[in-house]
């Protein structure tokens, strides 16, 4: 299988006024292509920064030190701007966690799918229009037509996650980065985005970075899974692997605390 | 902001200044008049020869304890209707809220110059009327606050224990919300300041020949190209004084977070 | 949304109510009594003569009546005559609303063309050299007297450097001029008080529409459009500013008032003929006919003005105009 994201030697520096504060220090992860790997840790472990990192997300007193980020063998840290926006939402999308905030309030659900279509796809509004309908199908929203008319803080949770999913699966993208995606929703509504994510993952061929500090739920979804401690990677095993024989004194204690309440 | 410290401690100066005065601001000197700063008169004089640093800073008197006690009494009347009307919801706290909907639909400088020209302007008229049309502001703030912090579970203990209202009004809602009233009363000081020397500058403020910086700039109108000491110094007398309390304000407003 | 209006509007008569009640209270109270015409003139007039007057003027019946016939009376538009020069009150009013609406209105413009670019600006370049000189700048600036300030540019240009002229709206020999002349004539002659008027609420504007701005830039869904591959000014135009100017939209509604309720300092400073001008001239002649119709009269246009702020508002922002399902 070929390896689709490779990070190497990744180190990002905070500079808070007067303190900088090394977020994450000789991060390293590979993800091969329909692969699924669960990045998992304490919160703080530095996993957010990470992955934003991946497409140069960080806020503005961020900087990347050192390190690369290869996305089929291109370093994306050295790409100029214009190139990385097409990258951007297109072959690499993000879904975050708490949908309704990072979604526009003053725009339509439709309005933000469309926006994301017509700007990496040449189509007129007529077909993007088309197109995100059938995107909102896919998530399994049952009407479609109306929901595309909505504003964010009509729909609950779960809806607006679906839609944000039905937003960043819009230009069939590469690789699906998921930020704690079902952190903020109801345990039932939970399983039900799990589930719809892995099927869509099947279903269009994407690798998934699923960002979480809930263990249980690597059991579920992972092929491999990468532990992260106070900025660093400290594991990065096979699913089996590190469910049967942690290697590293903070995995084991995760696995324990989660045994200990019984999730596991 | 540290700037806050140094331009409050000068704005403490402007209070005791006057002591410092070395002229008289109310003799007439007919052999000086409208001269510019010299060594004997540092801000210069004006057209009937009284030295303008003497005048500006009794003049300064004035003005700061007008602004000090309007707000005062425009705080003090906000505090206690916004806290009733807080503490005590429902139909008051709607009798209330509309009172001060209705009275900050008033063009209060209007309202202001119509009593001020309606009564004699006197200073202390001056005060009281600035305190009646500002309270709103205060009283909106500290509603707002008792109305988040009467659910808290310290003030569920007091009642608990049998406290009466007043006194949990006083004794623990008041202290803990009092900290945007604060910072409100500090910027609302300048606010006043400007309001008193606008008036004094139309002539229904404080009365010649008692100074005040507003009416002290009465007198630049007429000697704009001749005198430019006469506008330069009491305005800027008025713009330290409320970039003062407005640094004091804004350092306040970090502290309190 | 057609329920939140009619809603609202219900609610402005107890205000419009409280608001005559206030005012005539205010103005009744205040000492000294209204001087009429006819007798401030002659110092020897009689008691009789007096009380004949007054009766005449319906001053003489109990409060509540006055208070009655007013309201009735500025129901049907009809405010009574000036008691100073005993011309209609509406007539006096409505005479110099042009003028004063007329420097507002360019005012406020003037205040939005440069107060948001500039807050945003501030915004998009936090912490740089710009930024804090502006800052510093906007803070001098909201702490300055405004006639102060006037004062100044008065005497730097019209006085030093003669480029404007100092007061009134038109020159002496305004009738003399061509059409163009005397629009530049007009003009000229506006740009300082149209500046001045507006100084103090550029710098609060533009200090508000840069901490919006901030606000906007670091929500959630600005770091969601950029994952999406937007480039960076539509990120910033479409996403950021839109949401940063909605509480403007607010402000812009309050200003309304502001409009017509004319600033008393400038019109006296520059001789314009307009409502805060009147205004004085009425308190000083102690004119209550004309001040309680002004007071009332800006008093439910700020009442207006916040409706309407808030109906634009409600419109603007799809939380409010859409409730939640």
């Amino acid at each position: 299988m070929k390896t689709l994201l490779e990070i190497n030697n990744l180190k990002v520096i905070f500079h808070l006024s007067g303190q900088d504060i090394v977020a994450v220090e000789d991060a390293h992860l590979s993800i091969a292509e329909n692969e699924t790997l669960v990045l998992a840790g304490e919160s703080g472990s530095g996993k957010t920064v990470t992955a934003l990192a991946i497409t140069r997300l960080l806020p503005k007193n961020a900087s990347i030190a050192s390190g690369e980020v290869r996305f089929f063998g291109q370093d994306l840290l050295k790409l100029d701007m214009p190139e990385l926006e097409k990258i951007r939402g297109n072959k690499i999308a993000y879904i975050f966690q708490e949908p309704a905030s990072f979604l526009n309030p003053l725009y339509t659900i439709g309005n933000q799918i469309m926006e994301a279509i017509m700007l990496h796809q040449a189509k007129t509004r007529a077909q993007a229009l088309v197109v995100a309908e059938e995107l909102l199908n896919q998530v399994q929203i049952k009407d479609p037509r109306r929901v595309m008319l909505d504003y964010p803080h009509q729909l609950s949770g779960g809806m607006n996650q679906r839609a944000f999913l039905a937003m960043s699966l819009a230009c069939k993208p590469k690789l699906m980065i998921a930020d704690e995606p079902t952190t903020a929703l109801d345990v039932t509504v939970e399983a039900a985005i799990l589930e719809l994510l892995m099927k869509l993952k099947q279903s269009l061929g994407f690798s998934l970075l699923f960002i979480t500090h809930n263990l249980s739920i690597a059991k579920r979804i992972a092929d491999r899974v990468c532990i992260m401690h106070r900025g660093k990677v400290v594991e990065e095993e096979s699913r089996e692997a590190i469910f049967s024989a942690p290697r590293h004194f903070h995995t084991k204690e995760l696995l324990s605390a989660y045994e200990k309440i019984g999730k596991i | 902001m540290i700037g806050s410290i140094i331009i409050a401690a000068l704005s403490l100066m402007a209070a005791f200044a006057p002591i410092l005065a070395r002229h008289d601001p109310a003799m007439i000197d007919q052999s000086n008049l409208l001269m510019p700063p010299s060594p004997v008169h540092p801000l210069g004089t004006d057209g009937l020869g009284r030295d303008l640093a003497a005048r500006i800073c009794y003049g300064g008197r004035i003005s700061l304890s007008i602004g000090l006690i309007a707000v005062g009494i425009a705080t003090l009347i906000g505090l206690i209707l916004g806290s009733i009307a807080g503490f005590y919801g429902g139909f008051i706290d709607s009798l209330l809220m509309r009172f001060v909907d209705i009275m900050l639909c008033f063009p209060t400088f209007y309202l202001i110059l119509a009593v001020a020209a309606l009564a004699r302007p006197s200073i202390f008229n001056i005060m009281v009327i600035i305190g009646l049309t500002s309270w709103m502001g205060t009283a909106r703030l500290i509603r707002g606050e008792i109305l988040s912090l009467k659910e808290r579970e310290f003030i569920q203990a007091e009642r608990a224990i049998g406290a009466s209202n007043s006194r949990i009004i006083i004794r623990h809602l008041i202290p803990n919300a009092i900290g945007p009233v604060i910072v409100n009363a500090t910027l609302s000081i300048g606010g006043a300041i400007l309001v008193e020397s606008g008036l004094s500058f139309l002539g229904l403020g404080v009365q010649p020949p008692t100074p005040s910086w507003g009416n002290i700039l009465i007198e630049s109108k007429s000697t704009l190209g001749v005198a430019w000491w006469i506008t330069v110094f009491p305005g800027m007398a008025i713009l330290i004084t409320i970039l003062g309390f407005n640094f004091i304000a804004e350092g306040l407003k970090k502290k309190i977070g | 949304m057609l329920a939140y209006i009619l809603r609202r509007l219900l609610g402005l008569i107890p205000l419009l109510i409280g608001i005559t009640v206030i005012s005539f209270v205010v103005i009744k109270l205040a000492p000294g009594k209204p001087v009429i015409l006819q007798y401030s003139l002659n110092p020897k007039i009689s008691l009789e003569e007096i009380k004949r007057l007054e009766k005449l003027e319906g001053l003489d019946k109990p409060l509540f009546v006055q208070y009655g016939n007013w309201i009735s009376n500025m129901a049907r538009f009809n405010f009574g005559y000036s008691l100073s020069d005993g011309r209609p009150v509406k007539e006096k009013i409505f005479e110099r609303i042009p003028i004063t609406l007329c420097i507002n209105l360019l005012s406020l413009l003037f205040v939005l063309l440069i107060a948001i670019p500039l807050g945003v600006r501030s915004a998009l370049k936090q912490g740089s050299l710009f930024d804090t000189t502006i800052t510093v700048l906007l803070f001098l600036l909201f702490a300055a007297p405004g006639f102060w300030l006037t004062l100044l540019l008065m005497q730097l240009l019209c006085i030093q450097l003669g480029w404007l002229p100092i007061s009134g709206i038109t020159s002496l020999d305004f009738e003399y001029f061509t059409w163009w002349q005397k629009i530049i004539d007009v003009g000229r002659h506006l740009i300082l008080p149209v500046l001045v008027s507006g100084l103090g609420s550029l710098a609060g504007l533009a200090r508000y529409m840069r901490g919006s701005m901030i606000e906007a830039l670091n929500q959630p869904y600005i770091y969601a459009a950029r994952a999406k591959g937007l480039p960076e000014n539509k990120v910033l135009y479409k996403h950021a500013l839109r949401n940063a100017v909605l509480p403007i939209v607010t402000m812009l509604g309050l200003s309304i008032p502001g409009l017509l309720g004319g600033s008393v300092i400038f019109e006296s400073m520059f001789a314009i003929p307009g409502l805060g001008r009147l205004f004085y001239e009425a308190a000083m002649m102690r004119d209550s006919n004309v001040i309680m119709a002004e007071i009332v009269l800006v008093s439910i246009l700020t009442m207006l003005g916040n409706l309407i702020a808030d109906i634009c508002y409600g419109y603007v922002d799809p939380r409010i105009r859409y409730a939640q399902k």
